[in-house]
């Protein structure tokens, strides 16, 4: 029987009075305690002789303190300096706490953990979404485009449609040319859905389902047709390699992923601000540059000037860059290689064709009707 | 103590609060940066700190209660909850594209199924922390169902939507009573008498602030209109977008628009200054709703009075407003100082102000607001008849699940500190 002496054993006992509860009942027994070799708690009815080595403090406040056995629901309460030191003295595992420790494991972990979900939506779900995109039916797509249309729209200020009947016929003889271009790769959406909007900012949009829409800016700015028809088959060139359904599914993949795993209270709400910024920033270098190569051979299948698409980012960078942060150069930077290889495509012949005739391109200028 | 203390019954028993708060900032600010660094997950740990502090240093009749749970559980809940939840996110997400016909109803779809779902991870939530809750060595307990908790509390809201709020009362008072007949201390049940009429007047009182002058004054309009309101008493603004509108000038000098023009500023003070209400409510209700509650012959009696919920928020106010004009000259020196070295530093700054001052309100908030308000309720509270205590017999069921929390924290309900369990 003769186990481990606790540390201290041989010291002088220590006595105090306090209140023992059995752990059955809420009713205070008071009792006389008494350390030495052993912990004893004797009074009327109650007589307990623990083992220093098993005693755990639970959490209180001192002078108050609150003892008993470990893993048992026995609970002695006292307010004596004294015993408590001694017992401090004594107990080597008074306030050991099965769960308490390893916060630098839990560091560690939970940052690798955080890495590793990280890297998932920077890496991986960019790459699910390439995949994932073949197998979006065409039905699904377009009923994506119909929900997302209406959420862009407000984004944008909900600017109304034009409506302009001389104009839109000359739109929809654009876009009929720049779609029989297209058929001859085979490329093309059945249901094109373009759009003008009257808003000052110079951009055009794809948007899931094959639906383009133009801002009237862009056609004010514009000097030739063949500049606004160029950036529709960029539009279009997004289109046909289902961009904007993978940027959708990329970016609510993402979004998704970051806001569940680091859910509230975190505090790592930045970064998550941050790396939704990041990642939602347009689409990828080289797919504006699949879009660009499509919008040259667009136009030139289409007898226009695929050179125009250079000219007209040229001019809007090099007008005020106070634009916003809608600006077609936000979501489509322009580089001076990239529209050094827009011209190397375009050929040198191209700046002599242009697409529409100058009936049908002041028809287009007139889309949104008089200026307000 | 205080004038409450002093005034009591010789047999009653206080409940006590230890305003020594010693600790509480190292933690809160070791809760912070920890959770900024395991992107969250050391929040599970830092809400079973915080617990274990609040619990130990409130006592009841001398005994201070005692908090078993642990992060681990807390951690492992809101993984199961991860299984629960996502399935049921992206159900939601699906059904819009599924059926076509429901895409416009969606929003409301998603709102009514999680808020049901945030009732039931709320009821789970309480039910985790009561069994998790020792005192005298005698644990809490909590039976009834999260679902049907889950119902009543739609239920009502229908209701209080459906009377314009003023059903709202009485759906505290039923959600309290059911809350409370199905905690347990031990094998007692405790019990509630809550009603929504004690409660009724200080509710009405949003509307007589919010909505009293505004009717009086809709009135006085009328009047001066002769009960017939001039149809082009509002005109689109000049120049703005469609659906702006001001008053029409032509009104300018006339009773009506002096009327009209009152009526607009009192809109822009009134709903504010009813929304200052809400500590007074609050109070009033905690009040009202401890001393209905019952276990056995022990009740609850609480003196709480109004202005210690308005404190702590004035106080933390007045201290995040002072931070905030650190801030500001702070960062004004740096740009000032910035602009003369000509570098830009504005991200830094941004990261730096977000690096100090999230630990600086984790902490202020925890200190200033959620201590505060734990020892404003539990300081005002008396136990009367405390020797019927003695009573209280432990029970054999175990201690439950520990993942019951999971949902509630995945959902964003229920916060770290329930102040009245």
């Amino acid at each position: 029987m003769t186990s481990t002496i606790p540390p201290g054993a041989d010291a002088p006992p220590v006595e105090a009075a306090g209140r023992y509860f059995n752990g059955a009942s809420a009713r205070p027994h008071q009792v006389c305690l008494r350390l030495d070799g052993r912990f004893r708690v004797t009074g009327p009815g109650v007589a307990r002789d623990w083992n220093p080595l098993d005693l755990r403090a639970a959490d209180s406040m001192p002078p108050l303190m609150r003892v008993g056995p470990a893993h048992e629901p026995e609970r002695v309460e006292f307010s004596d300096d004294a015993l408590a030191a001694a017992l401090a003295a004594r107990c080597p595992d008074l306030h050991r706490r099965d769960e308490a420790g390893g916060v630098l494991r839990l560091v560690l972990w939970s940052v690798a953990a955080g890495l590793s979900v990280l890297l998932v939506a920077i890496l991986g779900v960019p790459h699910l979404a390439r995949l994932l995109v073949p197998l979006v039916p065409e039905t699904v797509e377009a009923r994506l485009g119909a929900t997302v249309e209406p959420q862009v729209l407000r984004l944008l200020g909900s600017p109304p449609a034009c409506t302009e009947a001389s104009g839109r016929a000359a739109l929809a003889r654009l876009v009929a040319r720049l779609a029989a271009a297209g058929q001859a790769d085979g490329a093309s959406p059945s249901d094109l859905a373009v759009s003008v909007r009257r808003q000052g900012t110079a951009n055009a949009f794809a948007l899931p389902g094959a639906r383009v829409i133009l801002l009237s800016g862009l056609i004010e700015r514009a000097k030739a047709p063949d500049e606004v028809a160029a950036v529709l088959a960029h539009e279009l060139g997004h289109v046909s390699a289902r961009d904007p359904t993978r940027s959708l599914i990329r970016a609510s993949g993402t979004s998704f992923l970051l806001s569940l795993i680091l859910g509230d209270l975190t505090g790592s709400t930045m970064i998550v601000a941050i790396g939704q910024a990041l990642l939602s920033a347009g689409y990828s270098r080289e797919a504006e540059r699949a879009a660009d190569a499509h919008a040259v051979g667009l136009m030139a299948r289409a007898g226009g000037n695929g050179a125009a698409l250079a000219d007209v980012l040229e001019r809007i960078s090099s007008d005020d860059d106070r634009r916003g942060t809608l600006d077609l150069l936000r979501t489509h930077p322009l580089t001076a290689e990239r529209a050094a290889a827009i011209r190397a495509l375009a050929g040198p012949e191209a700046p002599g064709r242009q697409i529409l005739s100058a009936e049908d391109w002041a028809a287009l200028k007139g889309i949104c009707g008089p200026s307000p | 103590m205080d004038v409450e203390t002093g005034r009591r019954a010789p047999h009653d028993a206080a409940v006590t609060f230890d305003p020594r708060l010693n600790g509480l900032t190292w933690l809160a600010l070791k809760g912070a940066l920890l959770s900024l660094v395991t992107f969250g997950i050391y929040r599970f740990w830092y809400v079973t700190d915080i617990r274990r502090f609040f619990w130990s240093r409130t006592a009841v009749d001398g005994s201070p209660a005692e908090y078993t749970g642990t992060g681990k559980e807390l951690f492992l809940g809101f993984l199961v909850a991860l299984a629960i939840l996502v399935p049921v996110y992206l159900g939601l997400f699906a059904l819009s594209f599924a059926a076509p016909a429901l895409a416009p109803f969606s929003v409301v779809i998603s709102f009514v199924t999680l808020f049901l779902l945030g009732q039931y991870a709320i009821y789970r939530g309480r039910r985790y922390r009561a069994m998790r809750t020792l005192w005298r060595g005698i644990r809490l307990g909590q039976d009834g169902s999260g679902l049907a908790y889950a119902a009543r509390a739609g239920a009502w809201w229908l209701l209080v939507f459906l009377t314009f709020g003023v059903a709202f009362p009485f759906m505290r008072a039923s959600l309290e009573r059911y809350r409370i007949n199905h905690t347990l201390v031990g094998t007692s049940r405790m019990t509630s008498t809550a009603r929504g009429r004690s409660v009724l007047g200080p509710w009405l009182l949003f509307y007589v602030v919010a909505l009293g002058p505004l009717i009086w004054l809709g009135l006085a309009l009328l009047a001066a209109a002769d009960f017939s309101l001039p149809t082009d008493l509002l005109v689109p603004r000049p120049g703005g977008k469609p659906g702006e509108t001001i008053l029409n000038p032509a009104y300018a000098g006339s009773n009506i628009g002096l009327i009209a023009n009152t009526l607009l500023f009192a809109t822009a003070v009134c709903i504010p200054a009813a929304l200052l209400l809400i500590p007074f409510y609050r109070a009033r209700e905690t009040r009202a709703f401890m001393r209905a509650a019952r276990l056995g012959g022990v009740r609850l009696a609480s003196s709480l009075r109004a202005r210690d919920f308005y404190w702590p928020y004035i106080v933390y106010g007045l201290s995040l407003l002072g931070i905030f004009l650190a801030l500001g000259f702070v960062t004004g020196v740096m740009v000032f100082a910035a602009q003369n070295a000509g570098v830009s530093v504005i991200h830094w700054i941004v990261i730096l102000a977000y690096l100090v001052g999230l630990p600086l309100f984790a902490v202020l908030y925890v200190r200033l607001v959620q201590a505060r308000l734990w020892a404003a309720v539990a300081t005002s509270t008396v136990v009367v008849n405390p020797e019927e205590l003695a009573a209280v017999l432990a029970s054999s069921r175990g201690a439950g699940s520990g993942l019951q929390e999971g949902l509630a924290d995945a959902l964003d309900v229920g916060g770290a500190l329930q102040i009245g369990l």
